[in-house]
């Protein structure tokens, strides 16, 4: 059952909060030893929240009234501790407040039913945390689930909780949202508030939704998005309705499919779901062509130059006191930015504006551009290399052309589930102009209205047992 | 900026200045992304066209 389906039936007292709480919770327990997407459960404490929901009368209900949802655990849920997943944090407090997306989760009538797995301090693509070991990927317990948002994906692919935030600088919500198999957005920087959210990157980090449609992202993204005082990153423009804007189809849109991430460096399999993808919107009315965008190629070396001296500054006074509490690629990465160049930074500052304009050009003539969301399969746990192509290739290295440039210039994108290769999901980018994350939602509903592998799910064994 | 990468003895001592004190296997792995990594960072000097400045702490918000 999608989120949007779930809150309709909660609203026509088809069953209650408690009961939405009590059946997650049993398939958590059923379920989740196999795949590892959570960190902890609070399942007392959803069930008073449910009873507390059910107390309110209808007119005082919000949106996701009693709806169960979970989070990345780099973003604060108050009286939980936020581990990032390291060994770092073992013995830090408990978050005094919500984040202000849990906030407004909690304003739209949801309840948080736990912390997700995720890859140390959200700085990497594998979510194999040395704490809490690795999440498994739902459709091959043998592969790992992406990240750095791993658990939220593997939950929402594996329905244990309605829908999950996690959290994207460079691809952490796309990955997992392409390896799991459903659905994940990547807000414009700035749309959402970041209060509360451990950063990698002041200037990049963002927080958004995976779940199973478009349409659950969009509903999500609306109890979340908008200006925050307190974080001086969100950017004071209107937020749109996002779930009525939904519908109308896509007749006459104009996508952009970036030809040079078809081609090259991707697995045939994936080039060939996508272009499937591709052709349907093709059907729906959108007029499809080809854009080339000039530099696309420097695009993923401009976001690391700013990248790591902005992870590094966060990490450094824990550097001098706990470096060996971390794990060692997380640890590796956090000392390479104390040797960048500070002239390094600069230089990419002055290419990223530069980047924008590129950019800002290229969406003159298109409305979404269209490219893979992750050229290769997910990797086995324990192996940092994929086959691609018949060459063992880095799998961090296959992350950077896919992800970044999008990142770069603080673009939404939503990852749209598009068919399956070698047994694994395989997602598409469709990515958008600035703040345009309604052309986004409508282009990845009306494709999800005659596609159906984002109602795919998983047979887990104990689902199957 | 130079051809040069750095060594590890360069790289204990420019971490001790930070008051970061890494073992040397890590300073081996700093120094394998540094080898990918410093190469292409030296070559941004040279793509972006004269007189663009930085963009802001956040790049630019506008309407679409």
């Amino acid at each position: 059952m999608s989120l949007v389906e779930l809150a309709g039936r909660l609203r026509r007292s088809e069953l209650s909060p408690r009961e939405a709480v009590q059946d997650y919770l049993a398939r958590i327990e059923r379920l989740d030893g196999e795949i590892n997407s959570y960190i902890s459960v609070r399942g007392e404490e959803a069930l008073a929240e449910a009873a507390a929901l059910e107390a309110l009368p209808p007119a005082e209900r919000g949106p996701l009234w009693g709806v169960p949802v979970s989070i990345k655990d780099v973003i604060d849920v108050a009286g939980m501790v936020t581990t990032c997943g390291s060994y770092v944090t073992e013995d830090a407090a408990p978050a005094a407040r919500d984040a202000a997306v849990v906030a407004g989760l909690r304003r739209a009538g949801a309840i948080v039913l736990g912390k997700l797995n995720t890859h140390e301090y959200a700085y990497g693509a594998m979510t194999t945390s040395p704490r809490f070991g690795p999440g498994r990927n739902p459709w091959d317990t043998d592969r790992i689930v992406g990240g750095s948002s791993g658990g939220s994906g593997a939950c929402a692919a594996a329905r244990l909780a309605a829908g999950t935030l996690g959290t994207d600088t460079a691809g952490s919500v796309r990955i997992p949202a392409s390896f799991n198999g459903v659905t994940g957005l990547r807000p414009t920087t700035g749309r959402v508030s970041n209060r509360g959210v451990f950063p990698v990157s002041y200037t990049y980090d963002t927080v958004g939704p995976l779940a199973p449609r478009a349409e659950d992202c969009a509903a999500l993204l609306a109890a979340t998005a908008g200006l925050d005082v307190e974080d001086p990153s969100t950017a004071d423009v209107s937020v749109p309705e996002y779930t009525s804007e939904l519908a109308g189809g896509i007749e006459g849109l104009r996508i952009g499919v970036v030809r040079s991430l078809m081609e090259g460096d991707i697995d045939g399999h994936i080039a060939g779901a996508v272009a499937d993808g591709i052709d349907e919107f093709r059907k729906l009315g959108a007029r499809v062509r080809d854009v080339s965008i000039p530099g696309l190629e420097h695009f993923g070396t401009i976001q690391q130059a700013t990248q790591f001296a902005d992870a590094t500054q966060v990490h450094a006074p824990t550097m001098r006191t706990k470096l060996d509490a971390y794990g060692a690629d997380v640890r590796a990465r956090l000392l390479t930015g104390l040797f960048i160049p500070s002239t390094v930074y600069a230089s990419g500052q002055r290419a990223r504006r530069a980047a924008y304009a590129t950019m800002r050009e290229v969406f003159r003539d298109v409305d979404v551009v269209c490219a893979p969301t992750m050229p290769v399969l997910p990797p086995r746990i324990g192996e940092d290399t994929v086959e691609l192509n018949g060459q063992e290739t880095l799998y961090r290295l296959t992350i950077i052309p896919y992800n970044s440039p999008w990142s770069l210039v603080g673009l939404p994108v939503l990852s749209v589930p598009c068919g399956f290769a070698a047994g694994m999901p395989v997602g598409m980018a469709l990515v958008g102009w600035r703040f345009a994350e309604s052309a986004l939602f409508r282009a990845g509903h009306t494709y999800q209205q005659v596609t159906d592998w984002h109602a795919r799910e998983p047979a887990l064994t104990s689902t199957t047992g | 900026m130079s051809d040069e990468l750095p060594s590890i003895d360069y790289l204990r001592a420019a971490a001790a200045l930070q008051g970061v004190h890494p073992a040397d296997d890590d300073l081996r792995a700093a120094q394998g992304f540094l080898n990918v990594l410093l190469p292409a960072f030296a070559e941004l000097e040279n793509l972006t066209p004269e007189g663009t400045v930085p963009a802001g702490m956040f790049v630019p918000t506008e309407e679409p």
